[in-house]
């Protein structure tokens, strides 16, 4: 590894990039929010010392991230003991099984929320002050300028989701909650797709599939529904990047006769 | 007269060290639909057991009149027609619990579990040995399916064999029940974990990786 791009420059641009959103939510939420990031970012530091302890994996600044987006994104009142549960169950088996940010298939954050919503169905999901929500634009230009957040993924997700507005498919909340999800979640540069003509595809897979769970899923929050469209882009992308490559090489091959 | 056969050794052995779930993934179909309560999860034990065993000591009986190439048709019919008199009896005494199991009772005879242990060990036994291989294997599997059984029961509804342990919630206690557990994905990850964790403890266990990462190289200027 050579200059100053290691997985840790990474992981500091990506919290530089969410602090917007981290300021607002704080600012125009209350105690509990403070408390619920205390709570997941000592259970996920808890969980990178074991595995570095045991496993000899260096933690990493990204269980910050994680911990943010849990925070902002999770059921309200759980309880520390339940967000406890889903903080490690996500964090384990999300990314440290893997062997560590970087290598993780899925957004540990995501798996911990997922978990969450279908462990503890009886409580509410959070909806969000419009600064908050706005805040991830900001957020997301910031990731962009950085380098940190691929923006032809965003792009390819603002596209399909103002298609989408436009049509009267989605509601202020359901744009809310996305917006967010995408910026905390979606947008993350290990589990999203690599290639260009990936993140395109992953982006507009991600809108898609929020309209899709906005109008036929019935009883779900619009945080719900976007965190189980952030899980499936995530899960999605190294088939888009799979695609994006046999075109590729089909074009290539087309034009050279060879590979 | 062949070597003197260890018992012990081959009841044991599909225990832990050769459980037919956790280190040959087999049967996990089943594994994973009936575990939802540790009833169906111990009815379904038993019912494979004694399939198992009885379909190990016909195969070894006749094991010298099987023709080669019609081996696994008769093996099935064997396994089959057992699986359809257990069925029958579930259906009679225990018509509750048969209706929870649908239709996991039959599938047994597709059970990759039981047309393995007939095919690989039954074939080439004496009926003894077969039978205490058979027994070993479906009380190996009868293990690991009680277990996720009661572990899920236990989280997801608070309870064992239906009996309350934990005060609910909904009833004034302080329990939530964990709703993923009573969802198939829960079986995944616990039987994950479960050979997770057997693996660490036994690192035998481990299978050889399948692909060696390469070197890493300095990246060109």
């Amino acid at each position: 590894m050579r200059g100053m791009w290691d997985r840790e420059t990474v992981a500091a641009l990506l919290i530089a990039a969410h602090l917007p959103i981290a300021i607002f939510w704080a600012w125009f939420g209350d105690a509990q929010g403070a408390i619920r990031l205390l709570t997941a970012f000592l259970v996920i530091a808890i969980w990178h010392l074991v595995f570095m302890l045991i496993r000899a994996q260096p933690p990493s600044l990204a269980a910050i991230t994680t911990a943010l987006a849990i925070a902002i994104l999770a059921p309200e009142d759980l309880g520390a003991l339940r967000l406890a549960l889903g903080v490690s169950f996500g964090v384990v088996m999300g990314e440290l099984v893997f062997g560590g940010w970087g290598r993780n298939v899925v957004h540990p954050a995501s798996v911990a929320l997922s978990f969450l919503g279908f462990g503890f169905p009886a409580f509410a999901w959070p909806v969000f002050d419009d600064p908050v929500a706005w805040a991830a634009i900001a957020a997301g230009t910031i990731g962009i300028a950085l380098g940190v957040m691929p923006p032809a993924l965003i792009l390819g997700a603002a596209i399909v989701a103002a298609g989408g507005a436009a049509a009267g498919l989605l509601a202020t909340a359901d744009l809310y909650a996305a917006g967010l999800v995408l910026i905390l979640l979606v947008a993350d540069p290990v589990t999203s797709p690599g290639t260009t003509l990936g993140r395109w595809l992953g982006g507009g897979l991600f809108a898609a599939l929020v309209i899709l769970f906005a109008n036929g899923w019935t009883g779900a929050a619009p945080v719900q529904a976007g965190i189980a469209a952030a899980l499936l882009t995530s899960l999605a992308a190294p088939l888009l990047d799979e695609a994006a490559i046999a075109l590729w090489v089909a074009k290539r091959r087309r034009r050279h006769g060879r590979t | 007269m062949a070597a003197k056969t260890d018992y012990w050794d081959i009841l044991t052995g599909p225990l832990i060290r050769q459980n037919p779930v956790t280190l040959q993934i087999l049967g996990i179909c089943s594994a994973l639909a009936v575990t939802t309560s540790l009833a169906t999860a111990l009815t379904m034990s038993v019912a494979l057991t004694i399939v198992l065993t009885l379909a190990a000591g016909i195969v070894s009986v006749i094991r010298r009149h099987i023709p080669d190439t019609i081996r696994l048709i008769v093996q099935i019919v064997i396994v089959a027609s057992l699986v359809i008199v257990i069925d029958q009896v579930l259906q009679a005494y225990f018509a509750e619990i048969s209706r929870a199991l649908s239709v996991y009772v039959g599938l047994i005879t597709t059970n990759c579990l039981v047309l393995g242990r007939t095919e690989a060990y039954a074939r080439h036994h004496r009926p003894l040995p077969a039978m205490v291989d058979a027994f070993g294997n479906g009380f190996g599997y009868s293990v690991i399916l009680i277990l996720l059984g009661g572990i899920r029961e236990f989280f997801g509804n608070g309870a064992l064999f239906g009996v309350p342990v934990l005060p609910l919630a909904d009833e004034g206690g302080w329990f939530t029940p964990l709703s993923l557990m009573l969802l198939a994905p829960s079986a995944f990850f616990l039987l994950g974990l479960l050979v997770w964790a057997l693996r660490s403890l036994r690192p035998e266990q481990v299978e050889a990786p399948e692909h060696t990462p390469p070197a890493r190289a300095e990246p060109a200027e």
